[in-house]
């Protein structure tokens, strides 16, 4: 709880900053705009940062998304129904959720290798899967999800928050998120305490598939279309936010509050470095030297937490 | 070395330890775990340095500040975890980092490597190819060449760690022949085994080191066993164990029949009543921890059955911590509990899903538990909110005891519950067995403390080399009966 | 080194199906294509071996390579002779490669994440630098020296089969295969055998990154361009042709040999499919599948081994 508060005010420090940096941040357009790019990053971040807590990893969620979304944009198309749609893009990443829980649980591949060609297989499917073609012109009832406002906040924001809600409660208030944690912070002992490892990891990674299907319909929305590349830069912000959001590589320290306050944090970066007319090609630079610092934290308060016995 | 003494936080390790041997010696170390062999031993080969104390080599004093210091002069050690490289040949593990230069800077002359490795080999009296990969052997062969290793390094002084723990009797005799070549070229041999019946085949003299302090050395000739094993253990005097025991037993409430299990247990059949502390003695590898995990569901099962309850059990850690079966671990820290998590947390792990049907974790409900079991066990610990990894070692193993109590658990497999723990504690520990079986559990018990098992047990098994070999009754049960059992002569 | 790797027979395989069902592959132009179009894959798979041999990982390979292009692209551009240029791109590789090393081993950070982070970084220079547009204009050195052919073979076949000689070389004559082989397989026997184990492994992410930048010399030469993206998922390729070719993660067991079959075994499924008409995107799928069977395939093995050896205890 105690490094939470410090990233807070580390966020908040941000904001403050921002706010004497340029005029445009501190208007409404502005932060709602943030809010809602926060959002998407939370929502692919929520199911990662589940199967980061179990010291494992799931390198395939941006592509996840992008799969997904173009699944359920042409299911959308074919058979006019949105509501088949969303089933779909939420099925099928369930589904790659369940392909990556076997990998690792039956397989016992390590996860980040499991995952990772996972990725690019998904990645290689999606593109021929779209043929080079771009599908677009969706319901605007469907749309709203990603672009409207409802009592002048966005949609997705909702989305966020009622996804916060019932992941927070799911982590903290129920047998299975106590279990997740307990399996992320020493497995076998876990396993020596009648804890259901691989089942439960299954699920894990299934939810974190599920997410992945998710955030695809809501960026399905927002976009308004769906080509094979929309998942590509997704990954390492959704890595990022869970990792400045204080959820260890190392498992069982961390939660999906953390990864809002990480989502929030990266966003805003992204936001002043674009409202300060930075150049757009700086920002995978920026990304991955967060990603770097927020890992080597990680390993630092590990290392000093041990010494301290 | 003399007058060798070391401290960690919180333990001393080593107490003005003086070890004396030999040339051409197989100088015998004996102690428990935890008396101070594994320290001494870093210290002669460079890895740890003392608090105070020296070595001297050949009468001259000398510092080992690096492994290669230690090296250089001829100090060579084989660990039980082999240093051995899987994937490169013997040729290539015998002269890692001390490969004989090629003609060209930089390169290896592999014939020379492997003429000198086949040498090696052939004098240790094996057939072995230098080609071979190290990861192709077995655990025999790949202690030879860890021999020829230390061979190769010109060792005078050679140490081995439990080198007989995973051999089988022929290639122990073989090991032991090329001991006695060793012996015979004048290296010194510091030997440490916990099977004390070596001591006769091969050993010329023995050292017993207790509680970091060196309490005896001898000839071996002197050396008898029963008198060694009291030197290792000693005893604890003033230590009330059991209050009572029960002349009638409950009914069977463990019932294991011909067990044969992947980690080598082979046809193991006991059982155990209620109200009942069935102790489980024998040297260490005897395989009383394998049954354990094998009874508990921990390691794969591949024949017999376990009934609890008269209930047959399912495979697996799930189904045996839902039938009411707990395995306190030998190792706590790294089995028995999560010690980035908090007391709360560790305590209501095994429970949680029989606490909370529904799925639904209420923290409240949780943390009234916690507290009801801290307090029962008397867990000192600030709050229960504490990471369990700040823990004293008798309150960490309490709260491992306390995950069972909330879990409902009704049997109990204790793994050395007192190894690691200070008088105070062990006598609680006791008293918590104590209550748990007056109030109809069962406990089965792994020590290898002797006068534990006899005071606190009502009955014993005994193994040996993966197997039941003996069962001994209240009236029967006393230390000289259960090494008669333990060892592999009578 | 006498053991046929199994994806030997893999290659085989593919190479005889696609020679009876595509017209126009068993051609001597086209092998010498395959030939060609794997070269760059195997500058970087030969520094990826030893990574992972070290149980290491580098994803920041194909950025690397895209902003060593674009440096030296940059620098063609700016009228530097070519070998000033080359040495540039090569620096900027070491540097990154160093970096790596750095992270991991003296940080102890996780590779992949470590590696993810600088792929990051070497995107973003790579994007910065070249404002996102392709560097073109890069004069006539580069493209000639690509499209030389000594003896008929084109340069980019000498340059791969070079590097693989010199690499093979190392591992075989020099320490480097034993110790890099003992990095993933047993480090705290390195470490207790006094071998300075933090140089090397450091050093082999450092070769990742020099490899790189040399790699970059073919892809520029190749595209006439220096292209900031080019080289995006090339770092997946060369796990791919690693894993592929038999190299493991945990134990230290690897060859050059098994990678350079699987390098071939990935160039020739490509052709191969471009020549029976299967979209490009599903070549990539199909890779990415190959290495998940290649992983499965080892899982398996490594389980039947243990099982049959027996557990062993303490």
């Amino acid at each position: 709880m105690k490094t939470l508060a410090y990233r807070v005010v580390a966020l908040a420090a941000i904001g403050i900053a921002l706010t004497f940096a340029t005029d445009v941040f501190f208007t409404s357009g502005n932060l709602l705009n943030v809010l809602r790019q926060a959002s998407l990053t939370f929502l692919i971040a929520s199911g990662l940062t589940l199967t980061i807590l179990t010291a494992g990893l799931d390198l395939s969620v941006g592509a996840n998304v992008g799969l997904s979304a173009c699944l359920a944009a042409t299911v959308m198309k074919s058979t006019d129904s949105i509501a088949l749609g969303v089933v779909a893009g939420l099925g099928f990443g369930a589904l790659v959720g369940a392909l990556n829980g076997l990998m690792v649980t039956l397989l016992k591949l390590p996860p980040f290798i499991a995952t990772y060609g996972m990725l690019w297989t998904l990645n290689g499917v999606t593109y021929w899967f779209m043929g080079g073609e771009t599908i677009h012109g969706f319901a605007p009832g469907f749309r709203s999800l990603g672009t409207g406002y409802w009592h002048g906040v966005p949609i997705p924001v909702y989305v966020m928050a009622a996804f916060l809600a019932v992941g927070g409660v799911f982590t903290r208030y129920t047998t299975f998120g106590q279990e997740v944690y307990a399996i992320g912070a020493n497995r076998e002992a876990a396993r020596l305490s009648g804890v259901p490892v691989r089942a439960r990891l299954n699920l894990v990674y299934i939810l974190s598939g599920a997410m992945a299907g998710l955030a695809a319909i809501v960026y399905l929305a927002r976009l308004n279309s769906a080509e094979a590349d929309i998942g590509e830069p997704l990954t390492l912000p959704a890595i990022a936010a869970v990792l400045i959001g204080g959820t260890s590589l190392f498992g069982g320290i961390g939660s999906l509050t953390g990864t809002l306050v990480g989502a929030l944090t990266l966003t805003l970066v992204v936001n002043g470095m674009n409202l300060l007319a930075v150049d757009a090609n700086w920002q995978p630079l920026v990304t991955g030297v967060i990603v770097i610092l927020a890992v080597l934290i990680d390993v630092m308060t590990r290392q000093r937490a041990e010494a301290r016995v | 070395m003399r007058g060798i003494s070391k401290s960690f936080p919180g333990v001393r390790a080593l107490d003005g330890v003086s070890l004396s041997v030999n040339a051409g010696d197989v100088h015998f170390l004996l102690g428990q775990n935890g008396a101070g062999k594994s320290t001494l031993i870093r210290i002669l080969y460079g890895a740890q340095h003392p608090d105070a104390g020296e070595v001297l080599v050949d009468g001259r004093h000398v510092r080992l500040h690096t492994p290669a210091d230690a090296r250089a002069l001829g100090i060579a050690v084989i660990f039980q975890e082999f240093s051995l490289v899987p994937y490169l040949n013997l040729a290539q593990n015998i002269f890692l980092g001390r490969e004989p230069r090629g003609r060209l800077p930089g390169t290896i002359d592999h014939k020379t490597m492997h003429a000198e490795a086949r040498r090696l080999l052939d004098m240790l009296g094996v057939q072995l190819e230098t080609h071979a990969l190290a990861h192709e052997l077995g655990v025999a062969q790949q202690q030879v060449v860890e021999i020829a290793k230390a061979l190769s390094q010109r060792a005078r002084i050679l140490v081995m760690d439990e080198p007989t723990a995973a051999l089988s009797d022929h290639e122990i005799d073989r090991l032991f022949a090329q001991i006695r070549a060793l012996r015979a070229s004048g290296v010194a041999v510091i030997y440490i085994s916990h099977r004390l019946q070596e001591i006769a085949a091969i050993g010329d003299r023995v050292t017993v080191l207790r509680d970091g302090k060196n309490v005896a050395t001898m000839a071996a000739a002197d050396a008898k066993l029963p008198d060694l094993v009291h030197l290792m253990i000693g005893r604890q005097v003033d230590v009330v164990y059991r209050e009572q025991f029960y002349d009638r037993p409950g009914d069977v409430v463990l019932d294991v029949s011909g067990l044969t299990a992947e980690n080598g247990i082979d046809n193991a059949s006991l059982t155990v009543h209620a109200g009942e502390v069935v102790g489980l003695a024998g040297l260490v590898g005897a395989g009383r921890s394998e049954l354990a995990r094998a009874i508990f569901g921990a390691d794969r099962v591949t024949g017999g059955s376990v009934r609890l309850n008269g209930r047959l059990l399912g495979r697996g850690p799930v189904r045996s911590v839902r039938a009411g079966l707990g395995l306190v671990p030998e190792n706590r820290k790294t089995e028995g509990l999560a010690l980035t998590r908090s007391v709360e947390d560790n305590v209501l792990l095994a429970g949680i899903r029989k606490l909370f049907p529904s799925g639904w974790y209420c923290a409240r409900a949780a943390a009234t538990v916690a507290r009801d079991v801290v307090s029962r066990l008397r867990v000192a610990t600030p709050s229960i909110a504490r990471l369990t990894r700040y823990l004293s070692g008798g309150n960490q193993q309490k709260v491992v005891i306390g995950k069972w109590l909330t879990a409902g658990s009704r049997f109990f497999i204790f793994d050395e519950p007192t190894r690691g723990i200070d008088v105070g504690a062990k006598a609680e520990i006791y008293g918590v067995m104590s209550s748990l079986v007056a109030d109809g559990a069962a406990v089965l018990m792994i020590s290898s403390e002797l006068p534990e098992v006899v005071a606190v047990c009502d009955r014993a098994y005994v193994m040996r080399d993966k197997r039941i070999v003996g069962e001994l009754q209240r009236h029967e049960l006393s230390e000289a009966n259960i090494l008669r059992s333990a060892m592999h002569h009578e | 080194m006498n053991k046929v790797p199994g994806a030997a027979y893999l290659l085989a395989i593919l190479v005889v199906v696609f020679a009876i069902f595509g017209s126009g592959f068993a051609t001597a132009a086209n092998l010498l294509n395959i030939g060609v179009q794997s070269s760059v894959l195997l500058l970087l798979a030969l520094p990826m071996t030893l990574i992972i041999m070290s149980e290491g990982l580098d994803l920041s390979m194909g950025a690397v390579l895209s902003f060593a292009g674009v440096v030296l692209a940059t620098m063609l551009m700016k009228e530097y002779r070519l070998v000033t240029a080359l040495l540039a791109a090569v620096s900027v590789g070491l540097a990154f490669g160093v970096a790596n090393g750095l992270l991991v081993v003296t940080l102890g950070l996780p590779p992949f994440v470590a590696t993810l982070g600088t792929l990051g970084v070497a995107q973003g220079l790579a994007l910065v630098m070249s404002g996102g547009q392709s560097v073109v204009g890069i004069g006539d050195a580069l493209p000639a020296l690509y499209a030389r052919e000594p003896a008929g073979v084109p340069f980019a076949i000498w340059m791969a089969t070079g590097a693989f000689v010199v690499f093979h070389l190392a591992f075989r004559y020099t320490r480097l295969g034993s110790y890099v082989s003992a990095l993933g397989g047993n480090r705290e026997a390195l470490v207790l055998a006094g071998v300075r184990a933090n140089l090397y492994h450091v050093g082999v992410y450092a070769l990742g990154g020099v490899m790189a930048g040399f790699a970059a010399l073919l892809l520029t030469g190749r595209m006439s361009a220096g292209h900031p993206t080019a080289a995006i998922g090339l770092e997946f390729d060369a796990v791919a042709a690693v894993i592929v070719g038999g190299t493991s993660f945990e134990r230290g067991k690897g060859t050059l040999g098994g990678t350079l079959v699987g390098v071939l075994t990935i160039g020739v499924l490509k052709n191969g499919l471009n020549v029976l008409e299967v979209p490009s995107s599903l070549q990539v799928a199909s890779i990415g599948v190959l290495v998940i069977v290649a992983l499965v395939l080892d899982s398996i093995v490594q389980a039947i081994a243990t099982r049959r050896r027996g557990v062993r205890t303490a």
